[in-house]
């Protein structure tokens, strides 16, 4: 049945690749019955991504028990936490032989340590699976505990991530039961328990923010540990998300940029399609030669 | 004859999109790689390339429709 055409400014389109091999990561996935945040939050990069062999797996299930409106991940009860996730995390992983591992989760406010261990145990098989390998985490607020934070830092990851995902005075539309100041204290603690590890966050545009709230993002962040940013154009998943106020030209995204670069990150990712695990692998590598 | 299907966006968004533009017309030559389609989804555009080369002989997704993944397109004539 014909439906009305949702318009796009010309940048905000993807080439998909005219040789699909994204079936071997799909069959992968499969077989080890993982989720990925880029099925799961109908990420558009991921054509672009399974087809290079590359996907961020998604820990603890596909439901999430927050309610933040940018977000597709689904929402509600969750489900059992599943002890062979780990190890099926580093098959996975080790079979798609990746070098840069990214691991994230939905939020897990009702388990008591937020699925920290759960995290630390991913961590643990990927260094005995793939010792070469870098991993990546990019975790919830764990409900701003210190405890959780250093369970995860303890298991030794390379990069710490933890986004913001907008400024501070739009949190209660974009996420409500989320706090900007305990995100940032999560950030802190990360980069306080292990200074030599990289600590990352990002943020989205285009969801009705000024300029000066993300560059006041950016000072907060370095402010509190953040070594590496991201930045992306907001894209509503569905008519049931927030809408998009603003599509950014690629110009305001290479300004925030170099904003950015100049305040002192060590890598910055800022583009329409950016989004917080996208090309991970050089973003880290980056942030490393600095 | 070669049958050009939608492959999987990626995105979800319920596995379907919408026909926004074709950039040939039945008849045309098509090389490997040349941009056929263009479809839209609710979080942006995305450009189809074919996967193979031919002769375009028929267009049967009109702009407008909606098509899941996996379903055909165009059907392409292989030299």
């Amino acid at each position: 049945m014909p439906q009305p055409q949702r318009k796009f400014p010309p940048w905000i389109k993807k080439r998909l690749p005219a040789h699909p091999q994204a079936d071997r990561t799909r069959d992968i996935l499969a077989r080890h019955r993982l989720n990925t945040v880029c099925r799961s939050a109908q990420c558009p990069n991921t054509g672009e991504c399974f087809a290079r062999g590359t996907a961020t797996f998604m820990l603890l299930g596909n439901t999430c028990t927050r309610s933040c409106r940018f977000c597709a991940v689904e929402k509600g009860a969750p489900e059992p936490l599943d002890v062979s996730e780990p190890e099926r995390v580093a098959l996975a992983a080790s079979e798609m032989k990746l070098s840069h591992v990214v691991v994230t989760s939905v939020t897990r406010d009702d388990l008591p340590d937020g699925g920290a261990a759960h995290f630390a145990a991913v961590i643990r098989e990927l260094r005995a699976r793939m010792p070469e390998a870098t991993v990546e985490v990019l975790v919830p607020d764990f409900q701003g505990s210190r405890e959780s934070v250093r369970v995860v830092v303890e298991a030794g990851p390379d990069v710490f991530n933890h986004n913001v995902e907008t400024v501070w005075s739009l949190y209660p539309q974009v996420r409500p039961q989320a706090d900007y100041r305990r995100s940032l204290r999560i950030l802190k603690t990360a980069k306080e328990l292990k200074p030599q590890m990289l600590v990352k966050s990002g943020l989205m545009v285009g969801l009705g923010e000024r300029p000066e709230e993300v560059e006041e993002v950016m000072k907060d962040l370095l402010q509190h540990g953040c070594d590496i940013l991201t930045i992306g154009q907001y894209l509503r998943p569905s008519p049931q998300h927030l809408p998009v106020v603003e599509f950014l030209e690629p110009s305001h995204f290479e300004r925030y940029g170099e904003i950015a670069r100049r305040m002192g990150f060590r890598a910055v990712a800022s583009a329409p399609f950016v989004r917080s695990s996208y090309n991970a692998k050089a973003v880290q590598k980056e942030a490393n030669s600095k | 004859m070669f049958e050009v299907k939608l492959p999987d966006l990626g995105d979800g968004a319920g596995d379907e999109a919408i026909v926004s533009s074709w950039h040939f017309e039945e008849g045309d030559e098509i090389t490997e790689g040349d941009d056929l389609v263009e479809m839209t989804t609710d979080k942006a555009t995305f450009n189809v390339p074919s996967p193979r080369r031919g002769i375009l002989s028929e267009i049967l997704a009109e702009e407008g429709d909606v098509i899941k993944v996996g379903e055909v397109l165009a059907l392409l004539e292989e030299e």
